[in-house]
């Protein structure tokens, strides 16, 4: 069908590919890879390389003499890739892309860093020159396709481990955490997962206290905080803004006494507390105070199920978005091919109101 | 020809509001981005219909340049304008995207009761007004109050936003709603700001009845009941104000004093007719 229009896609990823031949593709470094298809005549290609997939988009130049996409590839990767890859020729390859922009072929399903990395390969390749129309309006088309299928679908939202939970909730009550001071009440692993969360976010200060002080020293030191001695922390529950327990204590630890008494101190401000230990180490009953919000490891858990559950559901209605728009685009690189070039809209039949992008 | 451009205004301002509540149940943007537009439309239909209603004011000799806030149709119509207004204001600084489900069926209650009183009278009631009216004060002290009404009103959506966000937090099962909502520390800020705006513009349009009223009838404060009752409103904002950058009351019950005062607003407005003579929309003067 749309094969004369030169697309050609040439891919391994995380679905078939093994780790070391994703490795040794990876480790060539896109430049090299795009300059070694210039030489061997493929003047117009993108190189997209994550540490899940290694994918050529390239457009066959005109007089046929090029060497194969795959055999330059392979001279690369020093291996066949025709084993572990697939390739896709013209509106297929534009499918593909669609679906990888919008997160729907990647290791966890809707993940945003994919559209980043999407645009990021093809400026590489437009910076140099490398990129003529067919791969221009491919590209932009793929970010367009991504944008609309996070903003139109429910496919990104959600976050899918209990620390990242936990860290989106502590939001939803404080909007930002810039200006947040957050307690780690013991200093085990749990802790430490949910502390790398938590300053990954950016936040104002956090505080470790431990039983054994050097340990929590040893914790603060790693993530820039300040360690305190275990008989203070009741005294910070005045003054910070989130507290996250993980310590082997086999009983409560933060009473909802200690809590009443610190919201005293706190005018008004809310408290966010996270009891992620086994047994557990805050009371239940600090939830009923105003102003104070309390979620243990197993609220967490069927919050993450529920997400996980939820974006299932949206993958169908992020594929029909893909396939539509990947149609689109085969009628356009047909229309291309037969020299009476359609436009593409970037909100066809919908009303959108957004002027059509002539490529 | 008013209510020709009028009765769309109040529709669109309905369909926006429940275009803003699908969007929160909903993961698709698309749905707040309509409610904002028709919200826009909505104003601007109401602005023309608005502009036509100066025309036949005006008409009327005596009235040339004062505000036809006059009647109950008019004062609803001009409210339903404000809280409108303030709503796209907020709403574009803000991008919450859900403000609209909690304000603008205020404005479309304000602007439907215009159209049921324009209707059940057959006109929207366009007269000369009575001398004591024609004032400078005419254009000033009920805007300004309005506005103030207009700002309560969207305090007090924003308020039901934090109570609502408040429970979705506090359920420890929270659903899609929860990730809609604006968090809590947002929403209580805003919340406290327009109330501060609103009760500054209370305030300042109470003192300026005074001054209009000692021109007019000779007293400052007569204990009317509109006086009194606007009296009380300030005094629960006062208290609400107070209460929080003294006592430090934040989130549910700083909504809740918020409320108070906001059905304070209400009875100000709509009781107080049924009482008031100098006040009265309904008594004809």
């Amino acid at each position: 069908m749309s094969a004369s229009s030169g697309l050609e896609l040439l891919g391994v990823s995380h679905h078939a590919a093994p780790v070391e031949v994703r490795e040794r593709l990876a480790a060539l470094g896109p430049e090299l890879v795009l300059e070694s298809l210039a030489a061997a005549g493929w003047r117009e290609a993108v190189v997209l390389s994550t540490c899940n997939r290694f994918e050529a988009y390239g457009v066959k130049p005109s007089p046929p003499g090029a060497r194969a996409l795959a055999q330059v590839l392979d001279d690369l990767a020093g291996a066949p890739l025709a084993a572990h890859g697939y390739g896709r020729l013209g509106a297929e390859a534009a499918r593909h892309l669609f679906e990888v922009a919008a997160g729907l072929d990647s290791l966890v399903v809707g993940e945003a860093e994919i559209l980043g990395q999407v645009r990021d390969c093809y400026h590489r390749a437009a910076r140099t020159g490398r990129t003529g129309k067919v791969l221009n309006v491919l590209f932009q088309r793929a970010m367009f396709v991504g944008k609309k299928v996070r903003s139109e679908t429910g496919l990104g939202t959600g976050r899918l481990s209990v620390a990242s939970v936990a860290v989106e909730l502590a939001e939803r009550v404080f909007g930002s955490l810039a200006e947040s001071q957050v307690l780690v009440l013991g200093a085990g692993e749990m802790a430490e997962l949910t502390a790398t969360h938590l300053t990954s976010a950016r936040i104002a200060r956090l505080w470790v206290a431990n039983r054994t002080y050097e340990r929590g020293l040893a914790l603060a030191r790693r993530f820039c905080g300040m360690a305190v001695r275990w008989e203070e922390f009741p005294g910070l529950l005045g003054s910070v803004d989130v507290v996250i327990a993980s310590t082997g204590s086999d009983r409560a630890v933060v009473t909802r006494d200690m809590v009443a008494d610190a919201a005293g101190r706190r005018n008004g401000r809310p408290l966010f507390l996270i009891d992620i230990a086994m047994p557990r180490d805050i009371s239940d009953e600090v939830n009923e105070l105003e102003q104070v919000y309390l979620y243990a490891l197993d609220d967490l858990k069927a919050i993450v199920a529920e997400n996980v559950a939820r974006r299932q559901g949206e993958i169908a209605r992020a594929r029909a978005i893909v396939d539509g728009k990947a149609d689109e685009f085969g009628r356009w690189l047909e229309s291309l091919a037969a020299g009476r070039e359609i436009g593409l809209k970037h909100a066809p039949g919908q009303g959108g109101g957004r002027a059509g992008r002539k490529a | 020809m008013e209510l020709t451009l009028f009765a769309p205004a109040a529709v669109l301002y309905g369909v926006a509001a429940a275009l803003a509540f699908v969007y929160l149940f909903s993961r698709d943007e698309r749905w707040s981005l309509w409610a904002l537009r028709l919200l826009a439309a909505g104003v601007a239909f109401h602005l023309a219909s608005f502009g036509l209603r100066m025309a036949d004011f005006w008409a009327i000799p005596e009235n040339r340049w004062f505000l036809p806030v006059n009647s109950f149709y008019g004062a609803l119509s001009f409210l339903a304008l404000s809280v409108a207004a303030v709503a796209l204001a907020v709403e574009r600084g803000h991008r919450l995207g859900i403000l609209g489900a909690f304000v603008l069926p205020w404005a479309a209650l304000a602007a439907g009761g215009a159209l049921w009183r324009a209707a059940s009278l057959g006109s929207t009631e366009v007269a000369g007004l009575v001398p004591a009216l024609r004032s400078y004060w005419m254009n000033i002290h009920p805007a300004v109050l309005m506005v103030a009404y207009a700002a309560f009103s969207n305090a007090a959506g924003v308020g039901v936003a934090l109570l609502i966000q408040d429970g979705q937090i506090k359920s420890r099962r929270p659903t899609g709603l929860c990730y809609r909502l604006p968090a809590i520390a947002v929403l209580d800020d805003l919340c406290h700001r327009i109330n501060a705006a609103g009760f500054l513009l209370l305030t300042v349009g109470i003192i300026m009845g005074g001054i209009w009223a000692y021109g007019a009838w000779g007293r400052f404060w007569g204990w009317d009941p509109k006086e009194t009752w606007s009296l009380i409103t300030a005094v629960v904002y006062a208290a609400y104000l107070h209460l929080r950058y003294v006592k430090g009351w934040r989130g549910r019950r700083a909504v809740y004093m918020s409320l108070a005062g906001f059905a304070c607003v209400c009875f100000t407005f709509i009781g107080v007719n049924f009482l008031s003579g100098l006040h009265g929309y309904l008594s004809g003067r």
